[in-house]
């Protein structure tokens, strides 16, 4: 993998579904180390973003390259550099945790010498421990809301992209997740520094652990700003979120983007 | 490619932590043994009646293969088409289902390795239920002198069948994210491709195909049966191999299409 170049560098994405406009000219990039939270109303486009990003599905338009590896010119490499837990975790409610776990490494292209280590690892770092032999569909929510995070860390993936992660957790739950997410912009031993997308419409989660703010509404870009900058001047992220979305940018309203702070 | 066997290795084994597995398999094997023991009956009362009436003319031309165990084989065809979609219905429409369609296809697998990987996984399974119709013959080894070259070909028949209804009810999967859709959509083409040659028939002598004989003789090609009724009198043709060849490649292809459309939706 390219060392320095940025974790994800998209430029122009842009989504298409016929007659409708998901994602609209969308360019940002993400440095290693960076936690980045992902804004924006249900239908702004996140999902739409981050399916683009991991390779499910094409953009229209633009294109993105993940840890220096383009996702047209070389889509296996790069899909092999991100760890992706949608917003239903893809789990096969059949399989034990430890298998699911190894099966996935298979997959993720982890050598197999490394394999039991890897899975070792994210069983560790997930608190995933104690059920690795359970069936995963006799596991609590909470449970199984890690083991897709475990999924998305086992092959130690130098982008890490996660689409409402705690979405329908109690607030215990919530809080294990959270913490965990922290956990992973922080690299473990041996591990390399990560860059983590985390997609929510959950506020608090944002002020929390992310540094970073990207607002989408709409389909497009309208903040992209540290999160200490956005909320000087004592506005809340609530406030400025509200401001954000209320207005209409869809077509005709081309003004508002020079508005944008 | 490596990643066949990994897609395959997981499917096989979620076959077989799932019922499904266990009552296909079961119910196979029971009407195996049904039949199998139904058409010794009426084989050993044919024998009986014949030397009754001292056709020993007739008895001489009685044998194990043609009078026990082609039709034998040829009611296990007809159960295929129940059996192998209950086994295919969930190759792709549970992943679907669980969302773990996403997981494969971001992860750094080609759509060959997945559709490849989960036919292969369709293919043992029908591998084993073709082993489990092979031992009722083989008991006719212990007892009588069957031969063996028409044996083996009407078993690779079975098996060559068995693997066309697989791709066909991979591609019924692959279309749907609901399991009983799948299954019924399977069944309905297996149904169709059985009918095949009635349907020739009937507009043959309705004269509605009596002019385009081509597309009477285009439907009677395109039948299982005929050519495997060819494999089951020992008959072991390059055309009747292509056949199969034909069809398993051209569903199978139609799987990947169907599988790469949720990227290109």
């Amino acid at each position: 993998m390219s060392g320095d170049a940025p974790a994800i560098e998209a430029s122009g994405l842009t989504k298409r579904y016929g007659e409708v406009l998901a994602v609209d000219d969308f360019t940002f990039s993400v440095g290693r180390g960076e936690v980045v939270g992902f804004l924006g109303p249900n239908g702004a486009g996140k999902t739409t973003t981050m399916r683009m990003l991991t390779g499910f599905v094409p953009p229209t338009d633009g294109t993105a390259t993940i840890a220096g590896h383009d996702i047209f010119a070389d889509p296996l490499a790069a899909r092999r550099a991100v760890g992706y837990l949608p917003e239903s975790p893809p789990l096969y409610p059949e399989m034990s945790v430890e298998g699911y776990l190894r099966y996935v490494a298979t997959i993720k292209d982890v050598p197999r010498r490394v394999r039991r280590e890897a899975v070792d690892r994210s069983l560790e770092r997930c608190g995933l421990v104690e059920v690795r032999r359970r069936v995963i569909g006799a596991l609590s929510k909470g449970f199984r809301q890690r083991v897709g995070l475990a999924q998305a860390i086992v092959h130690d993936p130098p982008v890490l992209i996660l689409d409402e992660p705690t979405v329908g957790l109690d607030p215990i739950q919530i809080q294990e997740i959270r913490s965990l997410m922290a956990d992973f912009a922080a690299p473990g031993e041996g591990e390399t520094p990560r860059a983590v997308i985390l997609s929510t419409h959950i506020l608090p989660e944002v002020e929390a652990i992310c540094r970073r703010v990207i607002l989408i509404h709409q389909g497009r870009k309208v903040i992209d700003q540290p999160l200490s900058e956005l909320i000087a001047g004592g506005q809340s992220l609530e406030e400025v979120f509200g401001r954000e979305t209320s207005r209409d940018i869809s077509a005709g309203a081309e003004g508002a983007m020079e508005n944008a702070p | 490619m490596r990643h066949v066997g990994t897609v395959a290795g997981r499917e096989i084994r979620s076959l077989f932590v799932s019922p499904v597995a266990y009552v296909v398999l079961t119910l196979w094997a029971v009407l195996a043994g049904f039949f199998f023991l139904s058409n010794l009956i009426a084989f050993q009362t044919e024998l009986v009646r014949m030397q009754q009436f001292g056709a020993f003319d007739m008895v001489r031309t009685v044998n194990l293969n043609d009078h026990l165990i082609m039709p034998f084989m040829g009611s296990m065809w007809i159960i295929l088409i129940f059996a192998i979609p209950g086994v295919t219905m969930g190759l792709f429409a549970s992943e679907k289902a669980n969302g773990t369609q996403e997981l494969l296809l971001t992860s750094p697998l080609t759509i060959w390795e997945i559709v490849l990987g989960k036919f292969l996984a369709g293919a043992v399974f029908v591998l084993l239920m073709t082993a489990v119709v092979a031992f009722f013959p083989g008991i006719l080894f212990v007892y009588g002198d069957p031969e063996l070259g028409k044996t083996l070909s009407g078993l690779l028949g079975l098996l060559l069948v068995s693997l066309t209804y697989v791709a066909v009810g991979a591609f019924a999967s692959s279309v749907t994210s609901n399991q009983l859709i799948a299954f019924f959509l399977a069944f309905g083409v297996l149904l169709l491709f059985l009918m095949m040659p009635f349907i020739a028939e009937l507009g043959a002598t309705r004269g509605a195909l009596g002019q385009e004989a081509t597309a009477a003789d285009l439907m009677r090609w395109l039948s299982t049966g005929s050519h495997f009724e060819q494999l089951l009198r020992g008959l072991v043709d390059t055309a009747d191999l292509g056949y199969f060849a034909f069809v398993i490649g051209t569903f199978i292809l139609l799987s990947k299409a169907a599988i790469e459309s949720v990227r290109w939706r």
